[in-house]
């Protein structure tokens, strides 16, 4: 059977964005794009394309994926709403951020700056394939949300790292010894990379709600944020029983 | 199969075809590419890139901001970037801005450049209140915004701004010093940001305003913002002056990071002494001056494959990355000793994915090291107390074989150290009371 008679993979989720009829309404395509136009990024990071294609060319995603920034900054270039709907439901979580693209254009475009201008934008209406793709990627952010950093020590192990191999630590010691080992007393931590100060942590969830981070976590994952509001109030009473602690004692 | 190639849709339009060049002709048609990836094809910009310093100073001086200096206290050194600018670089009264993956993963990477400022006598403080950049998420899931990361910038820096003071000592007395290379460049690009647009102040002071972080009402931005790599760069010659090892029969080559130099690329030292001025100047810099033999090598512009996302949960596009453009090119084309990198990501993409290369017959071992690793080992620190090597997947036994480092014997101090780590014994870098600068476990500590 061939190829076309199955219809390929992104045909069957969206339908044919270059077929006669829209995937979706007009509007809603429209609605996308002016989001994307209104972020004050957009015009720095989108200058003019002749379609060069040296981002391309030095593109580390483009070895490995269906992915071409040229194809990115052409059609929002040419305003393709369709195409540029179709290329938020995967090819931009292909990218790898590495700004290769930005520093070697003519224009002085940036296609990953775009590209994270999109991301933003599919978290923002919700869409199916960014939850999707973000899935697996919840683990981090309620490490960064919750506490400030990215990434624990705790969280590297040979059950979430397998392929790493063997030596997580080529010295066989408990966590814990081995983190009060390093010769910086910020880092005798294993939950966090770091120690964060309490206070710290409360003015982060200031700038996540002030910001609509949490809005953006709660469109993607309803779950997580629940999770993380929980931990949110708990350091906030901490916070609060402190301060009131501190004026007892003056 | 239809041989028909519209049916696979691109994105291109209908009309597209594909070119069907064998692998020979498609070299020949994209090699230019790799020919021109050098300083000299990024000066073309230069004309329509502007100094955004000189619209802060602007700002400054209508009122708007609050630039914090880096003065002659910071005992700067001058430096040069892509375009001939000059950046202010300042080597003393640091304070560290972590990242979350050194410090989470890697921890010798922040270890030894406090140990080698210790060796300096380098004034700093490593301290608590402070985030990480975010940027990683971000870049990672898209979670974030704009107005996040310049909030979370502007807080961490004013900060470092205001740290002093539980010390007893002046505002601005520290000046802060990024260690993530995404952090850097991230920061870098927030500030452009920042300086362009007053919506993007104005929303921003709101917060900063909330959070009790403004300096005379107003948001303060960082004079300069600076890379540690840029630190060990200005410090070289010093850093090489306490040098106690040969090292050079050591091959080195060097994997500039990408935040670090493409994003914001104006910002970035070059140097016309390293590299023919054609390349970032950082790390290849302190590896000279340290004796070792720097080797070039092709693919030295790729980037480490690490992705943001991708080294979490597509990690298939970073081993094969890391793999096959780097780790692979360095040991075959350029026989290196050893890979240097100067951010958290490289490192750490670059020395986690290689052990899963014999699954594909790719077998490789590289040792991989951030430059302040490697010159703190140069310099006689601890390969396991202060560089922390027992985190490195890669065999960086090897590398110390061929510096003449008996590393079973010194794993086998840190063994003992261990027991003395059990038992309530622990040496510190500097004074632990000092971490924290106010709420719980605060402990003021008088001005010397």
């Amino acid at each position: 059977m061939s190829h076309a008679a199955e219809g390929t993979r992104v045909q069957k989720h969206i339908g044919d964005p270059v077929g006669d009829a829209a995937p979706l309404p007009r509007a809603k395509l429209e609605e996308i794009f002016a989001d994307l136009q209104s972020d004050l990024r957009y015009d720095h990071e989108l200058n003019g394309c002749l379609n060069c294609g040296i981002c391309t060319a030095t593109c580390p995603a483009a070895h490995y994926y269906d992915f071409s920034p040229r194809e990115i900054v052409q059609l929002l270039w040419t305003e393709n709403l369709e195409g540029i709907y179709d290329a938020m439901q995967e090819k931009i979580w292909a990218c790898a951020q590495c700004y290769t693209c930005a520093a070697r254009c003519p224009f002085g475009n940036s296609p990953g700056g775009l590209v994270m201008l999109m991301r933003e934008t599919a978290i923002k209406h919700q869409m199916k394939s960014a939850k999707d793709v973000l899935r697996p990627f919840s683990r981090v952010m309620l490490k960064l949300i919750s506490t400030g950093n990215q990434l624990a020590p705790d969280m590297i192990n040979k059950d979430h790292f397998a392929d790493w191999g063997p030596n997580i630590s080529k010295v066989d010691a408990p966590l814990k010894i081995l983190r009060k080992a390093i010769p910086m007393p910020t880092l005798n931590t294993t939950a966090t990379a770091w120690e964060v100060n309490l206070k710290t942590s409360v003015e982060l969830y200031t700038i996540w709600e002030m910001t609509g981070v949490l809005k953006q976590l709660e469109g993607i994952d309803e779950n997580l944020f629940d999770v993380i509001t929980d931990i949110m109030d708990e350091k906030r009473e901490d916070w609060k029983d402190f301060l009131a602690d501190q004026e007892e004692d003056q | 199969m239809s041989d028909k190639p519209a049916e696979r849709f691109t994105g291109h339009g209908a009309e597209w075809r594909d070119s069907n060049l064998s692998p020979a002709e498609a070299k020949i048609a994209t090699s230019w590419v790799e020919l021109k990836v050098d300083k000299r094809s990024m000066l073309t910009q230069k004309d329509r890139v502007e100094d955004v310093r000189d619209a802060m100073w602007q700002l400054e001086k209508d009122g708007e901001i609050v630039v914090h200096r880096v003065r002659e206290e910071h005992q700067p050194m001058m430096v040069k970037t892509l375009y001939g600018w000059d950046k202010k670089i300042p080597t003393t009264r640091l304070w560290h801005h972590k990242s979350c993956g050194q410090c989470g993963n890697i921890p010798g990477y922040p270890a030894s450049l406090l140990w080698l400022m210790n060796q300096l006598d380098t004034e700093y403080l490593d301290e608590t209140d402070q985030t990480s950049c975010t940027a990683w998420n971000y870049h990672g899931s898209g979670i974030g915004n704009l107005e996040s990361l310049a909030a979370v910038f502007l807080r961490n820096f004013h900060q470092a701004y205001v740290a002093a003071k539980a010390e007893g000592k002046p505002e601005s007395y520290y000046y802060p010093l990024v260690h993530c290379g995404t952090s850097f460049g991230n920061y870098k690009e927030v500030r452009q940001y920042l300086i362009h647009s007053a919506k993007l102040r104005e929303s921003v002071k709101k917060i900063l305003g909330r959070l009790g972080r403004l300096v005379d009402g107003k948001l303060l931005i960082p004079e300069e913002v600076v890379h540690y790599s840029e630190w060990l760069h200005v410090m070289r010659q010093r850093i090489a002056e306490r040098r106690t090892i040969d090292v050079s029969g050591i091959r080195a080559t060097v994997h500039p990071a990408c935040h670090v130099y493409k994003m914001v690329p104006q910002d970035a030292i070059y140097d016309d002494s390293i590299n023919g001025g054609n390349r970032l100047a950082n790390s290849t810099g302190i590896m000279q001056a340290l004796g070792t033999q720097v080797i070039d090598y092709s693919t030295w512009y790729d980037c480490c494959g690490f992705g943001f996302r991708h080294i979490i949960s597509e990690r298939e596009f970073t081993r094969s990355f890391a793999i096959d453009r780097k780790v692979k090119v360095a040991v075959e084309e350029a026989r290196a000793d050893v890979m240097i990198g100067h951010d958290t990501g490289c490192i750490t993409t670059l020395d986690k994915n290689q052990w899963i290369g014999k699954a594909a017959g790719k077998g490789y071992e590289l040792p991989i090291l951030a430059d302040c690793q490697f010159a703190a080992l140069a310099c006689g620190a601890h390969p396991y107390k202060i560089v922390q090597s027992h985190w490195h997947a890669s065999p960086t036994e090897t590398l110390m074989e061929k510096l003449g480092i008996d590393w079973q014997a010194k794993k086998a101090e840190f063994v003992a150290y261990l027991e003395e780590i059990k038992a309530g014994k622990q040496e510190n870098l500097y004074d632990p009371r000092r971490m924290v600068t106010s709420g719980p476990g605060y402990i003021p500590i008088k001005a010397a």
